[in-house]
C-alpha cells in the first residue's frame, strides 16, 4: 500500500494517530533532539537524526517489572504476607520520525527478547503494540555506516511504514501488515504517482553512502585478539568508560534489575545498564571478570561484532547509526576499533 | 517457570538451618499447590531468591529432584541481598524464580566412576547431584567425595556428614586447611588431599566446585592424576540479574552463564574466551 | 597553533623518559579532535593543537598513576592538574606538563546552532578569528567570537598555570572574575518556580550515562560512585527527574572548592544539559566565602578540605 501526505497535513495526521495511540516524535529539547510524547504546541524536528534514538519506546530507561507490598497480620505481627503483582504494559504506541537504523535496532532486541529460550513479556507487550513510521535518510552523516552492517539509508527492516521525502510531502509505504492499518486515514492521498520520485530518492541516498567495509572477518579476528590486552588497552586508552555510547545505541539492550522500596511497598524495576560500567559484572565477592575499561570495551565491541553474529546467523548487532561516535565525549570510533581488530596480527606472527 | 520469566513464584520457608557462621540453608515450598505439583528441575539448575525491597540473588537448588518435599538453597552472606535473606525464618514468605540454567550431564555420567571435589559453599551444587546419584545408585560406578573447608566450623551440612562417612556406596574424605582440636580427618588443601586420594581417571568424571583459586588448583591436580578436560565438570558463578540470558552481563564470549551454564566441562570452558 | 613544531620537538625530546604523552589528534571528521596517546615519534607527528582540542586531558591522569606521563595542557586543563596535585591524586615527579597559552576552544553546540547540520562536515579550517566549514557542500564562515566556548570568553587563565615546558608566547587575559558569572547571575534572578521548571525540563532528558562524571578530572570516586551504590542507597535507578537532578546536586557539592570550571561535564553531556551552571554556583560562593579559586596553587589546601576554628569570612560567633 502506498500513500502520500502533504507536508502541512503531517501535524493533523499525528493528532489523529494520537487519538488511538501514544505518539512519540523527535523534537528539540535544549540543543538536542529527543523523542518525546508528541505535543502539537511543541511540534517535531525530523530534519536530522535525533540525538537519542527512540529506544525507550520498547525499552524504557526504567520500567516496573513487579510491584510488591508487605502486609502485616494485625493478629500476629510476626507474620508478614507478601503481595506481588506483575505490571505488564498495556497501551499502543506510534514512533514517528525514527530513522531506518533506529527501527532496525529493535530487530537486534527481538532475537534476544522474543526468540530466545524465554520470552520477555514486557518487551513483547510494547514491541507488538508499537508502530514505527520511519523516515528514509537523504544522505549519510560522517559518522553513519549503516551500509557496513547490512543496511542502508532507506532500509525498512523493523519499521511498519517507510516515509520517503518527495516533492510537497512524503511518500508513505506500508512495509508491514500492521503498517497498513496506520495508513488508513482520510488525510492521506493515494501515493502511486509519487512512487518513482520515492524510488529515485532512495537510490540517490544509497549512492550517497561511502564504500562499505567488509566486516565478515570481524567475529573471528575479535576472538583472535581477545587475550592481547596491549591491543585492547591501546583501543580503549581514551575511553572514559561512561555509558553515553550504550545508552544512545539503538541495539544495546542490557539492563539492571533493582528493588526500590519504602520499606513496606515498592517496585522491582529494570533500568538501562551498560557493559562499560565497572559495577555491571562486579561480583559480591569483589571479583570482577572485566576489571578495566579495556576489558569492558572489548566486551562491548566483541558482543556487537563477534558474539552476537556467532549466535544469530552472522547478523552484526550494530545498526551503524554512528551515535556512539559523534556523541562520545572523546571521539572513540567503533569503526576504527573493528577495523583495527580485522587488521590484527598476533604479535608472534608479526614478529616472526 | 511461569510465562513471565521475571515474576517470582511465592514460597514459604519451612525450615532454616544455620550451617556455619555465614551460611544458612533455607527449605522452601511453593505456596500454590498446582505450581508445586508441576514444578520440576534438574540437578545443578539454579534459582533466584527474592528479598523484596532489596533484590534477588542466584543460588543453586541443592536438594535433589529425587526428593521433592521441599527445595533447598544454601546462602552465604556476602552482600545486601544475602544479608536480608539471613534475617528470614520459618514461616516467612520468599520469592523464587526457578529453575534457571543448565544442569549436570548426569545421563552421560551413567556407568562411570564419579569424583566429587567440593570446597566451602561449593559443596552446595555437588550436594544435589550427590543425592540424585545416591538415589539412582546402580546407574553409577564408584563414588568418591572430597569435601573441604577452612575449618570444621565452616563446613556446611555437618548433620549429614556422619551418614556420608558411614555409607559403603560412597567413599567420603573430609579436609580442613589447618590442624583443629578434635578434628579426626584430613588436614591440608583440597588439591593436595586429592592427589593423596588419587582417584583413577579411567572411565571417571570429576565434578568440582568451590572458590576460583581452589577450582584452579583442583583442575591442575586432576590433570596430574590423568583426568582429561572433558572428564572435569564444574559450575560457575557470575553476577546475574535476569537469569534468562537477556540482561547481558554474565556472558563469557557467546556463552551466557545464567542460561548456557552454570555447568561446564573444563573442555568447554577452555574453548571460551579467557574471561573468568 | 603557531609553535606546534616546537612542542612536538619538546615532546620527542622527553619521550624516552616517559611512558606516554597525552595530546590531541585528528578525529572522525574535520570538525573534531580526539585525545591522543603518544608513545613513538610517529605518534607525536600526528599531534594536533588548535581550537578543536577541547578535551581536558587531566581526566586521564589519576588512572595512569604510577606511570611517567606527559600531558599537553591549556590554561584551564593545567588548573585540573594543579588540583589533582593538591589532593595527592597524582605525583608531581610522575607528570611532565607541556603547557601553552590558549586563545580559546570552539563550542560544538554553538557550531551546530550556527550551521544547523554538523553531521556532514567535509572540511574545517580554524584560524585565530574564524572557523571556516564546508558542510554538505555549503561553505560557512563563522567568526570565532560566535563559536568560542563560554568559558573561553571569560577566561582569566589562558596560560598553563604550572608547566615543565611552556611553548610559545603567553596570552594576556582580559576578563574579570565577575565576567565569568554573569550567566549565573542572570539565572539566579529568576523566580524559584522558574528555576525549578527549567531544571525539570532540562534534567528530564538525562540518560544517566554519567559522561559528566567520567569526563570530570576531579570526579575521583570512579568505580565507587553514589550513582550506582546500594549502600548508601541514595539514588534510585528509576528514570525519574528527581534522581537525575539529585545526582547533579551531589556532583556539584562534591566539587565545591575543587572544580576548576573546565566545563568537561557539560561538554561531555550527550544531550547538552547545561550542568556547569551548578558548579559555577558553588565556585562563586567559595570565592565569596573563602576568596579561593581551585587549581591555581599546588601548595594550597582546598578550603573544604581543611578546618579553621575562626574562618575570617564566616562570623559564626556574630550570628
Amino acid at each position: 500500500m502506498a500513500k502520500f501526505i502533504t507536508s502541512d497535513k503531517v501535524y493533523a495526521w499525528l493528532e489523529e494517530l494520537g487519538q488511538k495511540h501514544e505518539v512519540l516524535a523527535p523534537r528539540n529539547e535544549g540543543d538536542s533532539i529527543v523523542f518525546k510524547p508528541y505535543d502539537s504546541k511543541k511540534g517535531f524536528n525530523i530534519e536530522r537524526e535525533a540525538t537519542a534514538p527512540p529506544k525507550k519506546a520498547c525499552f524504557p530507561q526504567s520500567e516496573t517489572l513487579v510491584e510488591f507490598s508487605h502486609i502485616k497480620d494485625l493478629e500476629n505481627p510476626e507474620k508478614v504476607a507478601l503481595d506481588v503483582k506483575e505490571t505488564i504494559p498495556t497501551s499502543s504506541w506510534v514512533v514517528f520520525g525514527s530513522r531506518p537504523c533506529d527501527a532496525r535496532g529493535f530487530t537486534m532486541f527481538d532475537r534476544v527478547y522474543l526468540n530466545g529460550k524465554h520470552v520477555d513479556v514486557y518487551y513483547k507487550a510494547r514491541r507488538e503494540n508499537t508502530f514505527f513510521i520511519t523516515l528514509a535518510c537523504e544522505k549519510g552523516e560522517t559518522t553513519c555506516f549503516c551500509n557496513w552492517v547490512g543496511s542502508g539509508p532507506s532500509d525498512p527492516t523493523g519499521s511498519d511504514v517507510l516515509m520517503v521525502p518527495v516533492d510537497g510531502g512524503y511518500f508513505l509505504e506500508a512495509v508491514s501488515e500492521r503498517g497498513e492499518s496506520i495508513l488508513d486515514s482520510s488525510l492521506l492521498e493515494d501515493g502511486g504517482s509519487k512512487q518513482a520520485d520515492a524510488d529515485k530518492f532512495r537510490a540517490e541516498a544509497d549512492q550517497s553512502m561511502g564504500e562499505a567495509r567488509d566486516l565478515s572477518k570481524a567475529p573471528a579476528k575479535l576472538l583472535e585478539a581477545f587475550d592481547d590486552m596491549d591491543f585492547w588497552e591501546a583501543q580503549s586508552a581514551k575511553c572514559l568508560s561512561c555509558g553515553a555510547c550504550t545508552y544512545l545505541c539503538p541495539t544495546c539492550y542490557c539492563f539492571n534489575i533493582t528493588d526500590e522500596s519504602d520499606g513496606v511497598k515498592g517496585e522491582r524495576i529494570r533500568s538501562w545498564d551498560n557493559c562499560m560500567s565497572n559495577t555491571f559484572t562486579l561480583e559480591a565477592s569483589g571479583h570482577n571478570p572485566r576489571p578495566t575499561k579495556a576489558h569492558r570495551l572489548k566486551n562491548r565491541v566483541g558482543h556487537k561484532f563477534s558474539y552476537y553474529p556467532d549466535l544469530h546467523d552472522g547478523v552484526i548487532s550494530c545498526c551503524g547509526c554512528g551515535r556512539c561516535i559523534k556523541s562520545c565525549p572523546v571521539g572513540v570510533d567503533i569503526r576504527e576499533i573493528v577495523l583495527n581488530a580485522i587488521a590484527y596480527e598476533a604479535k608472534e606472527k608479526a614478529d616472526g | 517457570m511461569a510465562s513471565n520469566p521475571y515474576l517470582p513464584a511465592m514460597a514459604t520457608i519451612q525450615e532454616v538451618i544455620q550451617e556455619t557462621p555465614n551460611i544458612m540453608t533455607f527449605r522452601v515450598t511453593f505456596n500454590d499447590p498446582g505450581y508445586k505439583e508441576k514444578f520440576t528441575f534438574e540437578p545443578g539448575q539454579v534459582g533466584q531468591l527474592s528479598a523484596f525491597g532489596i533484590g534477588e540473588s542466584t543460588f543453586v537448588i541443592n536438594s535433589s529432584p529425587t526428593r521433592m518435599d521441599y527445595l533447598q538453597f544454601s546462602v552465604m552472606r556476602t552482600g545486601e541481598v544475602t544479608d536480608k535473606l539471613h534475617t528470614l525464618k520459618a514461616g516467612d514468605q520468599i520469592g523464587v524464580r526457578a529453575p534457571l540454567g543448565n544442569y549436570f550431564p548426569y545421563e552421560d555420567m551413567k556407568g562411570k566412576d564419579i569424583v566429587f571435589v567440593g570446597g566451602g559453599i561449593g559443596m552446595a551444587p555437588l550436594r544435589t547431584l550427590l543425592y540424585y546419584m545416591l538415589d539412582n545408585r546402580k546407574d553409577y560406578g564408584k563414588m568418591t567425595l572430597l569435601y573441604g573447608a577452612r575449618t570444621p566450623v565452616d563446613m556446611a551440612y555437618q548433620y549429614e556428614l556422619p551418614d556420608w562417612l558411614e555409607r559403603d556406596d560412597l567413599d567420603t574424605h573430609l579436609t580442613i586447611d589447618a590442624e583443629y582440636e578434635g578434628w579426626e580427618h584430613n588436614v591440608g588443601l583440597i588439591p593436595n588431599v586429592l592427589l593423596d586420594i588419587a582417584p583413577k581417571p579411567k572411565n571417571a568424571v570429576a565434578v568440582t566446585c568451590g572458590p576460583p583459586i581452589m577450582i584452579k588448583f583442583t583442575v591442575q591436580a586432576l590433570a596430574k592424576l590423568g583426568f582429561k578436560d572433558d572428564q572435569i565438570v564444574t559450575t560457575l558463578e557470575k553476577r546475574m540479574k535476569c537469569g534468562v540470558g537477556i540482561c547481558g552481563r554474565c556472558n563469557i564470549g557467546t556463552s551466557y552463564v545464567c542460561q548456557d551454564g552454570p555447568v561446564y566441562t573444563y573442555e568447554q570452558l577452555k574453548a571460551l574466551p579467557n574471561e573468568m | 597553533m603557531k609553535n606546534l613544531e616546537d612542542l612536538k620537538k619538546q615532546i620527542k625530546d622527553g619521550l624516552s623518559e616517559l611512558d606516554v604523552v597525552i595530546g590531541w589528534t585528528d578525529s572522525f571528521d574535520p570538525l573534531h579532535a580526539t585525545p591522543h596517546f603518544m608513545r613513538s615519534e610517529a605518534d607525536v607527528d600526528k599531534l594536533k593543537v588548535d581550537a578543536l582540542c577541547v578535551h581536558n586531558l587531566a581526566t586521564y591522569l589519576p588512572s595512569l598513576k604510577g606511570k611517567k606521563v606527559g600531558i599537553v595542557v591549556k590554561g584551564c586543563d593545567s588548573r585540573s592538574v594543579v588540583e589533582l596535585l593538591q589532593e595527592n591524586l597524582i605525583s608531581r615527579e610522575d607528570v611532565t606538563i607541556f603547557g601553552f597559552g590558549c586563545s580559546g576552544v570552539v563550542d560544538q553546540v554553538k557550531i551546530r546552532r550556527a550551521v544547523g547540520e554538523a553531521g556532514m562536515v567535509e572540511s574545517c579550517e580554524v584560524s585565530g578569528t574564524e572557523v571556516k566549514l564546508t558542510v554538505a557542500g555549503k561553505e560557512h564562515k563563522l567568526p570565532m567570537a560566535d563559536v568560542i566556548a563560554d568559558k573561553c570568553q571569560t577566561c582569566r587563565y589562558p596560560n598553563a598555570v604550572l608547566s615543565d615546558q611552556f611553548v610559545g608566547e603567553e596570552i594576556k587575559p582580559t576578563a574579570s572574575f565577575e565576567d565569568g558569572y554573569k550567566d549565573l547571575e542572570e539565572f539566579e534572578a529568576k523566580s524559584t518556580e522558574e528555576k525549578f521548571t527549567f531544571w525539570l525540563g532540562e534534567m528530564d532528558r538525562c540518560i544517566r550515562c554519567y559522561a559528566c562524571r567520567n569526563a570530570c578530572p576531579m570526579c575521583v570516586c570512579r568505580d565507587h560512585c553514589v550513582a550506582q551504590s546500594r549502600d548508601p542507597h541514595w539514588l534510585s535507578q528509576e528514570a525519574h527527574v528527581r534522581d537525575k537532578w539529585m545526582f547533579q546536586v551531589i556532583h556539584a557539592y562534591h566539587l565545591t572548592g575543587r572544580c576548576t570550571e573546565c566545563g568537561e561535564c557539560q561538554r561531555a553531556c550527550p544531550v547538552d544539559i547545561p550542568i556547569l551552571l551548578f558548579k559555577k554556583k558553588f565556585n562563586k560562593e567559595i570565592k565569596e566565602v573563602f576568596n579561593y579559586e581551585a587549581g591555581l596553587d599546588p601548595e594550597a589546601t582546598p578550603p573544604l578540605q581543611t578546618f579553621k576554628i575562626d574562618e575570617p569570612t564566616i562570623k559564626e560567633k556574630e550570628w
